[in-house]
């Protein structure tokens, strides 16, 4: 396992800059997840540390040691593709051993390696199959065995459970998750736009918006003290309600707390607020998702906003009705540029 | 009353359709298939009942004909001939039209549609226009007079249209392939000949069949390249050979033409399947 480090790193294609100077420091043994909406350059930045990708300017380190004009295989990263890649004419024994065999090892050494690998991922019944024959989990574990094989120092995933269905995801997020300690604590780099992949996996976040690296942090970090309005937006499910104030009122003129002077945003998660019949914000519902541990309630306010809250399971009213709710938990506050004020 | 009217059966029931159609499609087949049959069984006809018997089956039957085709009209010298020429053009062929198929398809060539452009405009050129300069240049590699020159002018038929079907097919094929291999450490080389070519065996496939029934069926150009030389005749030549000044041996012609077809037949018989899937392969590309 290594550590990687990337500074001042940016990509450009022709005139287009898709990567925009970014810092990354990635300890040793840690899980590292890259998370942003579809286009923010996270799946880039990955191709470029695992070598597939030339990097415009800017240094890529892997354990130490700069690898910006080393070839992918001489990197000591190993990769799990989306489509997971595997090729379609070889067994599974075959797909997991391919590269080493062309390197030159002994067949004895891949064999024993190929084993060790389909032991730990509980495919060892699968070894003569075609992946054509497998499932899709099947085929993800086949991926995952052909990266520990090579023995990498970092393992890189390019949104690997976006071809499964939602129940196995779940299922192979915790898989993944109990990979990462039986591996002791190998380094993984992984790519997702699923911030609850992200919130479930990582050792540490990296959203991506643009390019730019939006905030580094360990999940609960992020959830807690959003840097800025597009992590409070982005992380978290349902999303933070974020409404625009000004000279500290909101919308319909309702008077904030001191803390949010000179506020451009306030966040409000929807499990800080609570029916409270003096609360600052009311509205009509409009929809309420009962999803057994909890009603999800949105509702629209005086100002035509869409907003979401949390009640206790079968609390919630219906369609029509209207609410009054008061802030129980804590307030983000954003300045007029996005940025958080710290409390 | 009218209700029971509304639920008779049609005559054309789905099943009786389907067997209506069978029957007329049967029937056109033998239609198109009569010429070739009626060739093999006539070929089993002494020359003189061949005119007086039009019929397909033959009264005394006989293999005379084979007997004096194989080893009189040196048709054993043209088959070896052609299997020569044939196996060796097959394989040139493949390989070269794979190779710049790959390099066409996935590799960042400059100038790449200009080249498959000149390419296809090369298939619109007939082969009489050609055949003399390739005689030429053959005459000046030293390979006019032999059986090695040919089987490399045969090659160059149909050479562009399999570059562009293989160059077609490994567009198609997903990137992560090949940036798997990189990942592994496996270089260009080793990823075409145990990633690219095995996932190409339906292109490859067709191929070897349009290859070789060209190259086995090829008339005009080995009759120029072995004007001079008639024992490096191939089948097709050797069979124009039995139309004498003053007498044809329509027998012999028969018997030789069976044994030239039946190769073709047996390849087709057993590379059908592949070969459908590579046609059908492309179109659908």
């Amino acid at each position: 396992m290594s550590s990687v480090t990337l500074k001042s790193v940016t990509k450009s294609y022709g005139q287009t800059e898709v990567i925009r100077g970014v810092d990354i420091e990635i300890e040793k043994g840690e899980f590292c997840v890259f998370v942003g909406p579809s286009g923010c350059g996270k799946s880039t930045l990955l191709r470029m540390i695992a070598g597939l990708e030339d990097i415009t300017s800017g240094d890529v380190a892997i354990g130490g040691r700069r690898v910006n004009e080393l070839d992918p295989a001489q990197r000591g990263t190993a990769m799990v593709f989306q489509s997971y890649a595997l090729y379609p004419h070889m067994t599974v024994e075959r797909n997991m051993g391919f590269g080493l065999l062309m390197n030159g090892e002994p067949k004895a050494k891949v064999k024993a390696k190929v084993d060790e690998a389909a032991r730990i991922l509980q495919i060892e019944q699968l070894l003569d199959r075609k992946p054509r024959q497998l499932s899709g989990g099947q085929r993800q574990r086949v991926a995952i065995g052909r990266a520990i094989v090579r023995d990498p120092a970092v393992f890189l995933f390019d949104e690997p459970l976006s071809n499964l269905d939602a129940e196995l995801r779940v299922a192979t997020r915790l898989e993944l998750a109990k990979l990462h300690s039986q591996l002791d604590g190998a380094t993984m780099i992984y790519v997702t736009h699923d911030q609850v992949e992200a919130m479930t996996l990582a050792d540490k976040i990296v959203v991506l918006r643009g390019g730019y690296v939006e905030q580094v942090g360990a999940p609960l970090d992020l959830y807690n003290n959003p840097a800025n309005l597009f992590v409070a937006g982005f992380i978290g499910s349902p999303r933070m309600n974020l409404i625009a104030v000004k000279d500290g009122k909101l919308p319909d003129g309702t008077a904030l707390p001191a803390a949010a002077a000179g506020a451009g945003h306030i966040g409000l998660r929807p499990d800080a607020l609570a029916p409270d019949a003096g609360g600052i914000l009311s509205g009509v519902i409009t929809v309420v998702e009962r999803l057994g541990d909890a009603d999800f309630v949105y509702f629209r306010t005086p100002w035509g906003q869409e907003l979401t809250t949390r009640f206790a399971p079968g609390t919630a009213g219906g369609a029509g009705d209207a609410i009054r709710l008061g802030v129980t938990g804590k307030m983000h506050v954003f300045d007029s540029n996005g940025q958080a004020i710290p409390a | 009353m009218a209700d029971v009217m509304t639920h008779k059966d049609p005559f054309f029931t789905p099943r009786r359709r389907r067997q209506l159609v069978s029957v007329l499609l049967a029937a056109l087949s033998a239609i198109w298939v009569y010429p070739l049959v009626w060739m093999i069984f006539a070929s089993f006809k002494p020359n003189s009942e061949l005119f007086s018997n039009p019929g397909m089956i033959p009264d005394a039957p006989t293999v005379e004909n084979y007997v004096r085709a194989w080893r009189e009209a040196n048709i054993s010298t043209y088959f070896f001939n052609t299997l020569f020429v044939t196996v060796g053009s097959v394989v040139i062929t493949s390989i070269a039209s794979a190779l710049m198929g790959y390099v066409l398809g996935r590799r960042p060539v400059p100038g790449r549609f200009a080249i498959m452009g000149l390419m296809v405009f090369t298939l619109f050129i007939p082969q009489g226009y050609t055949i003399i300069p390739v005689f030429e240049l053959l005459t000046k590699l030293g390979l006019g007079q032999s059986l090695w020159g040919l089987m490399l002018a045969t090659c160059g038929h149909s050479i562009v249209v399999f570059t562009l079907l293989f160059a077609g097919y490994f567009t198609q094929m997903p990137k992560e392939l090949e940036e798997a291999c990189r990942m592994d450490g496996v270089g260009p080389v080793k990823t075409f000949v145990y990633v690219m070519l095995p996932l190409a065996k339906p292109i490859i496939v067709t191929v070897v069949v349009m290859q070789s029934l060209q190259a086995w069926n090829d008339f005009l150009l080995p009759l120029v390249i072995t004007l001079a030389n008639p024992a490096m005749r191939t089948l097709s030549v050797g069979i124009y050979s039995f139309k004498g000044e003053n007498f044809v041996d329509w027998g012999g012609m028969t018997a030789a033409s069976t044994i030239a077809i039946v190769p073709i037949i047996l390849l087709f018989l057993f590379l059908q399947r592949y070969f459908i899937d590579g046609l059908a392969g492309a179109v659908k590309g």
